[in-house]
């Protein structure tokens, strides 16, 4: 443990805040006083019509972010069931990040779903009244008893990290003891029953998830009346989404922490995490094609118009943005470290790395342009089959481009994480509000724009999330302290 | 128990509108406004959907008024988390206002558009805020929710309630009379008012009712049936 006192780079993490760090909170305090102050002077004052929903379209950005958040809570259980049920130990590092995650995301996406109630001073009829045939009652209970599982891991995981501290660090130490709910034994018997336990809650948490993200799929998938929405593959994909999410969220905030906070997590278990997105991917990129083949080859009039949309309408940018940047361009970078070297385009000087980004970019853009401004009735073959091809070469070459610009190949895979999280963000989008557009009875369309204080409140809850992440990073170490007193589990490539 | 159900029949039907505008006075159904209304926030427990087929000038409209379905087999009822919409025990579909919390997931799962939502608080221009209709209907059973024509609140989700507060004033009158209730005892304030007599409103069990009679005649459709809600409105499609 003396070694651990010393200077251990994540207990100067735990006890040193520079400038730097109390910008960032003071910057997001700000938001969360001002959203707050919106939703208590404009929400709660006059109700929901300060929004842009409308009696058409009246699930909108919130739904938006709760979906989303309950995809993006998935990270935490991917990585405790490879790291405490698949054994694969070298990704423990990473665990603590992926526990706070996932129960940040869960709280965050009960917040958003409270925001999108009429009356949120009735959110206990939920629990008294619940309904058992709505699906919205199933997911109060896969949600509670997911939230409660991801505490559980976090705690089982964290209580060696959290006794340990009350000794390093003792101005803390009622902290700690709360923390550890008490049970202060770090005995070897008591360390291997933690573990025990951590095994068995990783293997329930496994069905658990795939039960919290198709439930929350079902809410939207089992209503007829919405004909964007009634598929059986919505589940399917909701998984996969938030697999892919879920994983890149983790990526994302280990790169982050890395870079920012200098904790110690080795290269090659960023590979590896790395590694499992490229194979998500394509999984995700697959059931979508499989929707939209489906529905574009059949033609029934809603969902052919809601596709429309999608596909050329209103929402296409939302929609090429996901399909090129959240897939196509992540799963490139993902996989360029294995392609021979004469695809990627070297540069001559790393002087020229700000023009290559701006080429990258350009192109990128040009692809997306040429698919949104494609005209509805342009399916004379040559100019379509020109303009594909077109498209395909801008991103080939922004593809070939792009590891010349990563300065390092972890960075590269923080930049495809990122892509995927915002990518997946669109899809999201994609899936709950343009369904509402188009009814089966002869409405006319409708439309949704989110008002500023929509978003306002939406940022502040992405802003509350991230001021608990700055305090969270303050109390425990954001990756486990070394085992190097533990029992025999000597383990961990760490440097 | 008559099965209450209604039978409108489009080739008599006008698109005036006094339906409409009768059930917002019956049922102190609140004015959007303009500016709300532009937002696609209007409020219509009875509305008067338009289908334009064709190009000028070989434009063929058609217009169907439309109530909540009381579907026998309701979307709305199976989604409500809370159960603050359900089916009363002589099958009209109901909701209360105290127990909703305005999530609106009754709305999505509508595929008649009959569901509606407080917005904002319920406003009404001067002379008719004088001129609400001062019946509150039935309380719900056990729970005492409010569900009548009382007057609502923002956050929660309203629709056509086939006018119970007239029901139970029916229900009343018979029970004094010492019998039961039957088709004719009441109907809705849009079947009331409808100058061209193109809404029928009766017991559809009974045989000899015109709306039985109606609803079994060949022109005789039901909105989107294929969805297996079962409504009980019928329409007389043109002819």
């Amino acid at each position: 443990m003396a070694r651990v006192r010393g200077e251990h780079p994540l207990l100067r993490v735990l006890t040193t805040a520079g400038p730097a760090y109390w910008v960032a909170v003071a910057a997001l305090a700000t938001v969360v006083l001002a959203a707050g102050y919106a939703y208590i002077t404009r929400q709660l004052a006059f109700g929901l019509g300060v929004t842009g929903l409308n009696t058409q379209v009246t699930w909108g950005l919130y739904i938006v972010n709760f979906v989303y958040f309950i995809g993006l809570s998935a990270g935490g259980i991917i990585v405790a069931a490879l790291a405490h049920a698949a054994g694969v130990r070298r990704l423990e590092p990473v665990g603590r990040i992926a526990e706070l995650g996932a129960i940040s995301c869960l709280v965050l996406a009960t917040i958003f779903i409270t925001l999108d109630l009429g009356r949120p001073e009735r959110l206990w009829h939920l629990l008294i009244y619940g309904r058992p045939g709505s699906p919205l009652t199933w997911d109060v209970i896969v949600i509670i008893l997911y939230l409660l599982t991801a505490l559980a891991l976090g705690y089982f995981s964290a209580r060696r990290d959290v006794v340990k501290l009350m000794a390093l660090l003792p101005h803390r130490k009622r902290l700690y003891r709360w923390l550890a709910l008490g049970r202060l034994d770090l005995s070897d018997a008591a360390v291997h029953r933690d573990q025990g336990i951590l095994r068995a809650l990783a293997v329930v948490s496994i069905p658990m998830a795939v039960a919290l993200h198709s439930v929350t799929a079902w809410i939207l998938g089992l209503l007829k009346a919405q004909p964007g929405w009634h598929s059986a593959l919505i589940a399917p994909l909701f998984v996969a989404s938030a697999v892919a999410s879920g994983l890149a969220l983790v990526i994302l905030s280990t790169v982050v922490a890395r870079a920012l906070l200098r904790v110690p997590v080795a290269e090659e278990v960023i590979y590896s995490l790395g590694r499992v997105l490229a194979l998500v991917l394509p999984v995700l990129g697959y059931f979508l094609f499989a929707e939209l083949l489906t529905v574009t080859y059949a033609r029934e009039t809603a969902p052919a118009a809601i596709f429309y949309d999608i596909m050329q309408g209103r929402l296409a940018p939302l929609f090429w943005f996901d399909l090129v940047l959240g897939i196509v361009v992540p799963l490139g970078i993902l996989w360029f470290p294995g392609l021979p070297a004469r695809w990627v385009i070297r540069l001559p000087s790393p002087a020229l790395r700000p023009a290559a980004a701006a080429a990258a970019v350009v192109l990128l853009l040009g692809a997306l342009w040429m698919t949104v401004r494609a005209p509805q009735a342009a399916v004379e073959l040559p100019a379509a089959a020109l303009r594909a091809w077109a498209m395909a070469a801008a991103v080939i070459a922004a593809l070939a481009l792009l590891p010349s610009l990563m300065p390092t190949r972890t960075a590269a895979i923080g930049v495809a994480a990122g892509l995927v999280v915002m990518g997946v963000f669109a899809e999201r989008t994609l899936i709950v509000v343009p369904s509402q557009f188009h009814r089966l009875l002869p409405f006319p369309s409708g439309a949704y724009t989110p008002t500023p204080t929509e978003w306002l409140i939406t940022a502040g809850v992405y802003a509350l999330g991230g001021l608990s992440f700055l305090t969270l990073a303050k109390i425990l170490p954001i990756v486990p302290l070394e085992a190097d007193d533990g029992p025999a589990e000597a383990h961990g490539p760490k440097s | 128990m008559p099965r209450w159900g209604m039978v409108i029949d489009l080739d008599k039907c006008t698109a005036c509108q006094a339906c409409v505008a009768a059930c917002r006075a019956e049922n102190n159904v609140p004015f959007a406004g303009p500016e709300e209304a532009e937002r696609g926030r209007a409020i219509f427990w009875m509305e008067l959907l338009t289908h334009l087929d064709g190009d000028y000038p070989n434009v063929r409209a058609q217009f169907v008024p439309r109530p909540c379905m009381h579907c026998d087999e309701p979307p709305c009822v199976q989604v409500c988390p809370v159960g603050a919409t359900y089916k009363r025990e002589d099958g009209l579909v109901i909701q209360d206002y105290d127990r909703c919390i305005g999530c609106r997931y009754c709305m999505v799962a509508c595929p008649y558009g009959a569901r509606h939502f407080n917005w904002l608080a319920p406003r009404w221009p001067t002379p008719m805020a004088r001129a609400l209709n001062p019946d509150t209907g039935p309380r719900r059973p056990r729970t005492g929710g409010r569900q009548g024509p009382e007057v609502r609140f923002r956050g929660v989700v309203e629709k056509c309630t086939f006018c119970i507060h007239r029901l139970e004033q029916a229900r009343r009158r018979v029970e004094a009379e010492g019998r039961q209730l039957r088709d004719g005892d009441y109907v809705t304030a849009c079947t009331q008012t409808c100058p061209a007599k193109a809404i029928a409103f009766g017991d559809l069990d009974d045989p000899t009712s015109e709306v039985h009679r109606l609803a079994h005649s060949r022109r005789a459709i039901r909105l989107l049936e294929e969805l297996g809600t079962r409504p009980r409105v019928y329409y007389l499609t043109g002819g």
